[in-house]
């Protein structure tokens, strides 16, 4: 979406990149909260099977425990996964909504220009969660890499 | 961590990145992408259709790429136990990876699965892609526009049809590599 959509955007007049943005969200949120609750329990179903002489067999012994690297990785891994539920329900439930514009019939042209100003944040705050998204789901898929060989450290 | 297991980690991880972009650029074009493209005018609608496509396709060669050095990297290591039976000498595998056992044969199926996206791609960016970007002359009949608008619309329909092929063979992909972890689902 970063990389492709927002490329896209920059030779398509601004009206259209709203509705553009408008229908595209409103389906990414929903495929972005969907695939972050199957991770998550599709992750616990996983570490619920697990046992402790299948983890010793593997390449580097490892323990599930908070001693051990593979279990301070599988912490940080579980912390990066709530980030990803703040960010996809944020904006599922706040941010995509708040960028529909609110217009009644005799709004002032402070309150045309408050509600321009509301946006415009709205659109920035999306902006950056999408970002911070981004960043998490790369740094989770490289915790979740390095687990393979018992954890990041 | 040993270098080694942190080289395993970054294959393991690259590796991972690969196939996510794959998987989740063709999800996104097509199910979030395609009908947001449908909201706008039909011009507009093409400007924005030639420019997704042209960064997507960017994507897919570097993620199809990324997957095949870092699958023939991860297999030719020599450390952990079981998966150094890669070899650039005929018969090229041994131990694990013989066709004999499941996982030899789900690799290749795996294998298979990557040459056909491989051709789809090539399919897409150099036969479908310059029919539907292709431009008329200036001295060009109402039937010469016509049947080139046809040969667009046919053109635009086949890319369709290839990329949801492609998203179903790399969902058999990710089933096929996540069941490698437990010996291979296939088993002939």
């Amino acid at each position: 979406m970063e990389w492709v959509l927002r490329y896209a955007q920059r030779t398509m007049p601004p009206s259209q990149v709203a509705v553009v943005c408008k229908n595209a969200g409103r389906r990414y949120r929903w495929f972005g909260l969907v695939s972050v609750l199957v991770i998550g329990l599709s992750g616990l179903f996983m570490v619920l099977r697990l046992d402790d002489g299948e983890l010793a067999a593997r390449a580097g012994s490892p323990e599930l425990s908070l001693g051990d690297s593979y279990g301070q990785t599988l912490l940080l891994l579980t912390a990066a996964w709530a980030v990803l539920l703040a960010c996809v329900s944020a904006m599922a439930f706040w941010l995509h909504p708040a960028q529909a514009k609110r217009s009644r019939p005799h709004m002032t042209e402070e309150e045309v220009k408050a509600e321009r100003a509301r946006v415009g944040v709205a659109i920035k705050r999306m902006e950056h969660v999408l970002r911070l998204e981004l960043v998490v789901t790369i740094v989770a898929v490289a915790l979740g890499a390095s687990l393979h060989v018992g954890g990041l450290w | 961590m040993d270098q080694d297991l942190w080289v395993a980690s970054l294959y393991a991880f690259l590796h991972d990145i690969g196939f996510a972009t794959y998987i989740g650029g063709a999800i996104a074009m097509e199910y979030v992408l395609g009908p947001a493209q449908a909201s706008i005018p039909p011009a507009q609608a093409q400007v924005m259709g030639q420019k997704t496509a042209d960064r997507f396709l960017w994507l897919v060669w570097g993620s199809l790429g990324l997957i095949i050095v870092t699958a023939v990297l991860r297999l030719n290591q020599t450390f952990l136990p079981g998966i150094s039976e890669l070899d650039f000498n005929s018969p090229f595998t041994h131990g694990r990876l013989t066709l004999e056992l499941g996982y030899g044969q789900t690799l290749l199926v795996l294998f298979l699965i990557w040459c056909v996206l491989v051709i789809n791609g090539l399919i897409i960016t150099f036969v479908l892609r310059p029919r539907l970007t292709g431009r008329l002359g200036t001295g060009t009949t109402a039937a010469g526009v016509s049947a080139a608008q046809n040969q667009k619309l046919k053109a635009a329909e086949w890319i369709q049809r290839l990329t949801r092929a492609d998203l179903v063979l790399a969902l058999i992909a990710a089933v096929l590599g996540a069941s490698l972890k437990y010996g291979g689902l296939i088993d002939l």
